[in-house]
């Protein structure tokens, strides 16, 4: 799958653009502040239904006007899908997938799918449990729509179970409903936990090969799933997990309901990711946390490559100020065959086969001779 | 909304768009078309308003809607006294009846355990239906309220207090929709559907 195609109107700092693509790499260069980055969120927004940077649709919209129109013509197959997103300032959005509606979000990545990864994602190593746990559950969706469901499922029961706690458990009634949520609980987070675990089993060997290609070194990644709800070693069996979440939620009963809020669960867990056997949150360097952010994104992205037998667009936001010359070298050198786009402020590394050069000049594009 | 009308009109807008699924352009929309419409049309609304609120209540057996003290259903006596169907709402009754599958009477929770919503086993007529298993000789309750989270919270509540009692508890099914293409399913449903698979 490629985009042929990309046509904007109005979305950010585009008032109106018509852009043809190769299948192969399109660097795309400028100043700060020319949009660059647009361009890809604008693709993303394509194949997610929201901007990556985590701002509101009513922000896409350029200044003045009620809504950003992103229309892309997807290649797949021998056909062409063309998918157009009307991202309106208030109100719904609309969504034609071949003139025709979308009903669900969720189906927009049947007709494209992206890896971005942006400057921002440091936060993957840098930051809380919760951003690891929404890296692995959004690749979690992407490989199995599926768990777009149990983790939406869990969160509901979630809500239903602190609001509950929340209220104060005193009589049968409230306790008799501790335990519904309780086996609830237990069930949804038994299967969000067995598919994360899995999921890790095959994504550790990808993001350690990743990071290896980049570093020029031994595969030194390692990565274990925490759950600090829990003594014993999680295995992927959920009728264990499940059993093990009901002991713990008998243990902890008393201190949830002094506190009022669940703590069992996968909504607390975390992955330690270890760089030569330390925890690379605390002790790995600057650039070596930024290496190891981007092995995250180009890991997850062969295996979400793996699982669909078919290769998502590969988006690249301002990477090569993230590594230094030997890397950048390295990241060039080991990209994978898709469609990539990506961006830079700055001079390319050696060894960029670009099949487009573009530039990028106060939301207006031409091509870079 | 600050008030912008006359006196009574603000009124009706205001009451109206207490309804539920009425928002404020809604109810200035059906507020002017009671007041366009002539004077026997208005009077035929309040008093169908007047009248059902007067004239129904709940079921004192099963909390459906009722005319008088029972329901239709509890007050006929060639349905089913040993088998009790539980829904959360009496549009749910509409629904089964459609199917004209099930002859049995019927247990309406009037809404499902939610404590976001502040709805726990007290608000629902949840142990109401306890009072019914003897008297009735109920041996079996099918338990069907929605398939979402506060639908199953509520089928188990109820499994664990019924089950005690030595009766059958059933929940219904979840699949497929019949007539349909099997690749047009979401993958939701289908994976549900594959779960409770059985032979054949």
């Amino acid at each position: 799958m490629h985009l042929a195609r990309l046509w904007l109107t109005d979305f950010r700092c585009y008032e109106s653009l018509d852009l043809t693509l190769p299948p192969g790499c399109t660097v795309i260069t400028g100043a700060n502040g020319q949009g660059k980055t647009s361009l890809l969120e604008a693709i993303d927004w394509i194949a997610t239904g929201r901007s990556f940077r985590g701002v509101a649709d009513s922000a896409l919209a350029r200044a003045g006007s009620d809504a950003a129109i992103v229309r892309v013509d997807a290649m797949r197959g021998s056909g062409v899908v063309r998918v157009e997103a009307e991202i309106r300032a208030s109100g719904r959005n609309r969504i034609l997938v071949n003139g025709q509606p979308l009903a669900k979000r969720r189906d927009l990545g049947d007709s494209v799918r992206a890896t971005i990864f942006s400057p921002d994602d440091l936060e993957l190593i840098k930051g809380g449990p919760a951003q690891r746990r929404g890296f692995i559950d959004d690749l979690l969706s992407q490989s199995a729509p599926r768990y777009e469901v149990v983790r939406s499922d869990y969160d509901r029961v979630l809500r239903q179970r602190n609001a509950l706690l929340k209220g104060g458990v005193r009589d049968t009634d409230a306790r008799t409903t501790l335990e519904v949520f309780d086996t609830q609980l237990a069930q949804t987070g038994s299967q969000l936990i067995r598919a994360r675990l899995r999921l890790t089993d095959r994504l550790l060997p990808a993001i350690s090969q990743a990071y290896a290609d980049l570093a020029r070194e031994e595969p030194a990644v390692r990565a274990r799933y925490e759950v600090e709800w829990s003594q014993s070693t999680l295995t992927d069996d959920a009728k264990e997990i499940e059993e093990e979440i009901l002991r713990s939620l008998i243990i902890m009963q008393s201190k949830e309901i002094e506190r009022g809020v669940t703590l069992v669960g996968p909504h607390r867990d975390d992955w330690r990711i270890e760089l030569h056997g330390l925890e690379a949150r605390s002790t790995a360097s600057q650039g070596e946390q930024r290496s190891l952010a981007l092995a995250l994104r180009l890991g997850g992205h062969r295996v979400v490559t793996e699982v669909l037998g078919e290769e998502p667009l590969l988006l690249l936001d301002d990477v090569f100020s993230e590594l230094d010359p030997a890397r950048s070298e390295a990241l060039v050198a080991n990209l994978p065959k898709g469609q990539t786009l990506l961006t830079t402020a700055s001079l390319l590394p050696d060894g960029v086969k670009a099949d487009r050069w573009l530039r990028v000049e106060s939301g207006m594009v031409s091509e870079v001779e | 909304m600050s008030s912008l009308y006359e006196g009574p009109v603000q009124n009706l807008v205001d009451e109206l768009g207490r309804l539920p699924g009425i928002g404020p352009k809604s109810a200035q929309r059906i507020a002017y078309h009671i007041l366009k419409s002539p004077t026997e049309d208005a009077a035929r609304l309040a008093d169908a308003l007047t009248e059902a609120k007067a004239r129904v209540t709940w079921c004192q057996t099963c909390f459906n809607l009722a005319e008088g003290a029972e329901c239709s259903f509890c007050r006929d006596d060639r349905r089913d006294r040993t088998i009790i169907c539980v829904v959360e709402e009496p549009r749910d009754i509409v629904a089964i009846e459609r199917t004209r599958e099930f002859y049995g009477r019927y247990h309406v929770l009037q809404g499902a355990i939610s404590p976001i919503e502040g709805i726990g086993p007290e608000q629902l007529r949840i142990h109401e239906i306890l009072l019914r298993i003897e008297p009735e000789g109920v041996e079996e309750v099918i338990l069907a309220t929605n398939p979402n989270i506060e639908g199953e919270a509520t089928a188990m509540y109820l499994a664990k207090l019924l089950k005690p009692l030595g009766i059958k508890v059933t929940r219904i099914a979840s699949g497929l929709p019949v007539g349909g293409d099997l690749e047009y399913a979401d993958e939701i449903t289908l994976g549900r559907a594959l779960e409770g698979r059985r032979e054949v």
